[in-house]
């Protein structure tokens, strides 16, 4: 289907949102790294997979434009905190830890690389056609990623040590990925979206796959099912004070051409 | 009147604002209409909402608009079909190849082991400069999006390659 129904649209553009905040919130975390990650590569990456999450971000606030006609610029920059979707790890501060900061990406990576697979299946052909292309660009980003967890939970004691606490750390805000945003049960009644399989179970065991490999290991529990966070527009301190970052700039003049 | 071979001609003498080789022999242009003196160009992006495409549709709008007959020239960006290596043509590849950029071959890696089917493994990649196989992946992320840093063991020197997408 090309054109959406009328009692699909919010619902979709909140999956929308819920998408590209996201990958908003955790390219602008990661730039964070520009300049100061632990070796050059390292950061050379770090900012890259920032351009590509801001990138992908952008084009999914194109996307919502073409339902609601909304300025892509003012739904990424204009909105207030709880008009936001993301979930709350993207915001996380890593403290400048770079196995947090690892760790953070690590979850992100995953869920958003299935996320994106399940997407290029959907009966709403514009977003099919992205997530499917999006997700050619998200699986660098996951091999990355995963190689640094085997590179950190291989190298020595402390290695090891500061990433199991990492990913102990993050663990219960990542299964927090999985809040529904609002709609969402209604795309899928509706036939736009399928759930071809257990996306928990799929992710769990992604991740699983690489932690194994780096001798580590991961403990995650689902969410309740009327849990509400960050994707019903409840944010923390960490989010607040991101967002005051990112709005920074455009606050200074809202009509500015980039 | 307009015809496709001089516009094709022209997009050859555009150049990738990020690589050495013309937006043709890197395989962006998908279809080019023509309807009496308006042209309508389709553009695949090689990464999705890399920051060159403007400069590419103001290029292709001001050097195709020079054409004679020519009055509009729209620039149109889709993702469906998505932009591959594949698509780059032989001579883009060869000239590519003389920059120390090599482009990765249609072979795709049947590994599946991954629940979510991501390679986890680095595959050997042959170098531009000597086309040893002794080749190690310095950075996956090189000076653009779409390119990834290498070091060859054989004649020591530094490639890059563009990423298979």
């Amino acid at each position: 289907m090309k054109e959406l129904a009328e009692h699909l649209q919010t619902p979709m553009i909140n999956l929308l949102l819920s998408i590209a905040d996201d990958k908003l919130f955790l390219g602008h975390r990661n730039s964070d790294w520009t300049g100061i990650a632990p070796i050059l590569e390292a950061d050379i990456a770090f900012s890259s997979l920032a351009q590509d999450d801001i990138a992908h971000a952008s084009v999914i606030y194109e996307l919502i434009n073409t339902i609601n006609g909304q300025d892509p610029d003012q739904i990424a920059f204009g909105r207030t905190a709880d008009e936001y979707l993301s979930a709350s790890i993207v915001s996380t501060s890593d403290s400048f830890n770079w196995a947090a900061a690892i760790a953070r990406q690590f979850f992100c990576n995953h869920f958003d690389y299935i996320r994106l697979q399940r997407l290029s299946t959907c009966e709403w052909e514009p977003l099919a056609s992205l997530a499917k292309r999006l997700t050619t660009e998200q699986a660098i980003h996951i091999e990355h990623v995963s190689s640094w967890v085997v590179h950190l939970g291989t190298g020595n004691e402390e290695s090891a040590s500061r990433m199991q606490e990492a990913l102990d750390v993050y663990a219960p805000l990542a299964v927090m990925l999985f809040e529904k945003p609002e709609g969402f049960d209604t795309l899928v009644d509706d036939g736009v979206l399928h759930q071809p399989d257990d996306f928990f179970a799929t992710w769990k065991q992604s991740l699983h796959d690489v932690v194994s490999s780096a001798g580590l290991t991961l403990h995650l529990d689902q969410i309740a099912s009327d849990f509400s966070g960050g994707r019903s527009g409840q944010h923390d301190e960490d989010f607040s004070s991101s967002l005051a970052e990112l709005h920074a700039v455009f606050n200074e003049d809202p009509a500015a051409k980039w | 009147m307009v015809i496709e071979r001089d516009i094709l001609d022209i997009l050859e003498t555009i150049p990738d604002p990020e690589m050495p080789i013309s937006i043709l022999d890197l395989g962006l242009i998908e279809e080019i209409e023509i309807n009496d003196s308006s042209v309508h160009v389709t553009v695949l992006p090689t990464f999705v909402g890399c920051i060159a495409l403007p400069v590419i549709a103001d290029e292709i709008k001001l050097k195709v608009g020079e054409l004679e007959d020519v009055e509009t020239v729209e620039v149109q960006f889709i993702y469906d079909p998505p932009w591959s290596t594949d698509r780059i043509t032989t001579k883009g590849k060869t000239d590519l190849a003389t920059h120390g950029i090599t482009v990765p071959d249609g072979t795709t890696c049947g590994c599946t082991s991954h629940a979510i089917g991501v390679d986890l493994r680095i595959t050997a990649i042959a170098c531009p400069w000597c086309e040893s196989n002794e080749t190690t992946l310095t950075s996956p992320f090189g000076p653009t999006r779409c390119r990834s840093i290498h070091f060859c063991n054989s004649c020591r020197q530094p490639f890059e390659r563009m990423k298979k997408v």
